[in-house]
């Protein structure tokens, strides 16, 4: 059976047994629909709201929380909200500081967190966006829309989020944001498209031995596909893409942060053994990869393939990371041996 | 002399029966460019602010049509247009009834159209509603009559024919879109046309559907 479990008429069910499973921790709004996370911390003075079309969960819901994102505002299924759904969240959350809006780059995100940003400023709320643009494959298009935003969105939410409750003002944490997205660079590939909720079709078709290098977060066709020859050859034939791009827009850092993200429906046994070669081929490289994450954090439905993300880390970036966030999904970091000085404290407070 | 006073009220009235009239004219034109529903989203955008209105008699009617925008239409253009109302109906509210009317008809214009450049991205000669603003913004900073202003924001419309859009879903056709004026732009100049109407009713603009035909 080729399909979905969802009901045809959108995402509200999920997002209220969401809020049921998490109901500790994040709380949901409706009409218009927005979450919002139930602790913040004290000295947090801007708040964080992120949000885009529904089918990438955990993202973004499940970044809410004490350490990470103050509201969430889900679109349909990978549809832009609506500008007054991101209005209310931004009005819900807004901190002494103002709001920090977290958008990936897409035409429709762009218009509508853009329109609410202009609202919250007539109402006297101060505004910035963070616009993540990480993805490689979308670099060398004509088209003047610029790289997607993809994989390195919950890294650049998460060092924004420890960065906050450090009390930085809106400013500052808006550089942080620019700054981290400039170090972060996002590849995908897909064996396999993922479903359409409409009928339960694939949403492209892919013959058999042959990946889309480069493919987007929605199904979005890559500019090729590739015929699969091994991850021994794929994986740093993608980690080299991906270090190139970073190198033309000149980040620097030997310390790099590497997430490997499943797109949906690829398992945790592969998406280790995606890992151990991506972690490989950067230490091959004379890189150290001081950061980690693996699990399908940004998926594309039920899309079969994963996405490389590195961040080249600078200052205290590796604090920020490892800094408490209690989330329904954001995995805390456990690669720490125990015992290891792990430098500077984060700049919060102990979680509690 | 004092300027003749801009009746809000009277202004969306005119402005959502010419939306009416000319449904049909800017339908036919967003089909060769765009999807072909900014005609009927903005009659039906402009049906909700009547609508509103009558539900809130005693607030500024700039200010209600601004939230029906916002909230309420669908598109990219109508939450745009919001945008627009929304920044008039501040500035004619702060001025008061003892400030120059005129002026902060104008400075609501110019901080509309900065607010709608900031959110769409889009510069004048992109092929968007900014080609008829524009203008508009420009006649009114140089102290031009209503009616003047509505022919300034007309032509920019218009000329947006010979412009291929770098913006918005008439981008993906390129050359192909070229020779008709952007729906959107014409829809923007229509409100100054019912700006003028109601301001100056003894210039002659023409009726809606000869004011958005090229």
């Amino acid at each position: 059976m080729d399909r979905l479990f969802l009901p045809t008429e959108g995402v509200d069910a999920s997002l209220r047994g969401f809020a049921r499973a998490h109901a500790g921790l994040v709380e949901l709004h409706e009409d218009p629909t927005y979450l919002l996370a139930r602790e913040r911390h004290p000295d947090r003075r801007v708040g964080i709201v992120s949000g885009g079309g529904s089918g990438h969960e955990p993202m973004h819901a499940g970044f809410l929380g004490r350490g990470l994102l103050d509201a969430a505002v889900p679109g349909r299924v990978f549809a832009s909200p609506h500008n007054r759904q991101v209005y209310e969240a931004g009005k819900a959350v807004a901190g002494p500081d103002g709001v920090l809006l977290v958008v990936k780059n897409y035409t429709g995100d762009r218009i509508n967190f853009g329109i609410a940003a202009e609202r919250l400023r007539a109402d006297g709320v101060e505004v910035r966006r963070v616009l993540v643009d990480d993805d490689v494959a979308t670099e060398s298009e004509e088209t003047g829309t610029g790289r997607r935003g993809t994989g390195a969105t919950p890294v650049v939410e998460k060092l924004l989020g420890a960065a906050a409750d450090s009390g930085l003002g809106l400013d500052e944490l808006a550089h942080l944001g620019e700054r981290v997205v400039a170090a972060s660079r996002s590849l995908a590939v897909a064996s396999r498209a993922q479903t359409r909720p409409a009928d339960g079709g694939p949403a492209f078709e892919l013959p058999d031995g042959e990946l889309e290098y480069g493919v987007g977060i929605h199904g979005e066709r890559a500019q090729r596909t590739v015929s699969y020859e091994g991850l021994e050859h794929l994986v740093p034939r993608m980690v080299s893409d991906v270090l190139d791009s970073l190198e033309r827009a000149e980040a620097t850092g030997d310390d790099v942060l590497l997430l490997t993200n499943g797109m949906g429906a690829t398992t945790l046994l592969e998406l280790y053994t995606v890992h151990d070669a991506a972690a490989g081929a950067l230490e091959e490289r004379g890189l150290r990869v001081a950061a980690q994450a693996v699990g399908t954090l940004v998926p594309g439905l039920d899309m079969a393939g994963f996405s490389l993300t590195v961040t080249r880390l600078r200052d205290d970036w590796l604090d920020l990371w490892r800094a408490p966030a209690v989330t329904p999904a954001f995995p805390a970091p456990t690669d720490i041996p125990a015992g290891t000085p792990t430098g500077s404290p984060a700049p919060v407070e102990a979680t509690r | 002399m004092s300027a003749p006073a801009l009746d809000q009220h009277a202004i969306l009235q005119a402005y959502a029966d010419a939306a009416v009239a000319a449904r049909d004219e800017l339908t036919r034109l967003d089909q060769l460019a765009g999807d072909g529903d900014f005609g009927d989203n903005l009659r039906e955008g402009l049906a909700a602010v009547r609508a509103g209105i009558e539900a809130a008699p005693g607030e500024p009617a700039f200010r209600t049509g601004a939230q029906v925008f916002l909230d309420e239409v669908g598109g990219t253009s109508g939450p745009l247009l919001g945008l627009l109302l929304q920044s008039v109906a501040q500035a004619l509210g702060t001025a008061g009834a003892a400030g120059d009317e005129r002026h902060a008809f104008a400075d609501g214009v110019r901080e509309g159209l900065a607010a709608i450049q900031r959110v769409g991205e889009a510069e004048v000669g992109d092929r968007t509603l900014v080609d008829a603003l524009s203008p508009a913004a420009d006649a009114l900073a140089e102290g031009a009559g209503y009616a003047d202003v509505a022919r300034r924001a007309r032509q920019g419309a218009l000329d947006t024919a010979d412009l291929r859009a770098r913006q918005g879903r008439a981008s993906y056709l390129g050359d192909r879109a070229k020779g008709a004026p952007d729906a959107g732009a014409l829809g923007v100049a229509l409100l100054f046309w019912a700006v003028a109407r109601v301001a100056e009713p003894d210039a002659d603009l023409g009726d809606p559907v000869a004011f958005v035909s090229p």
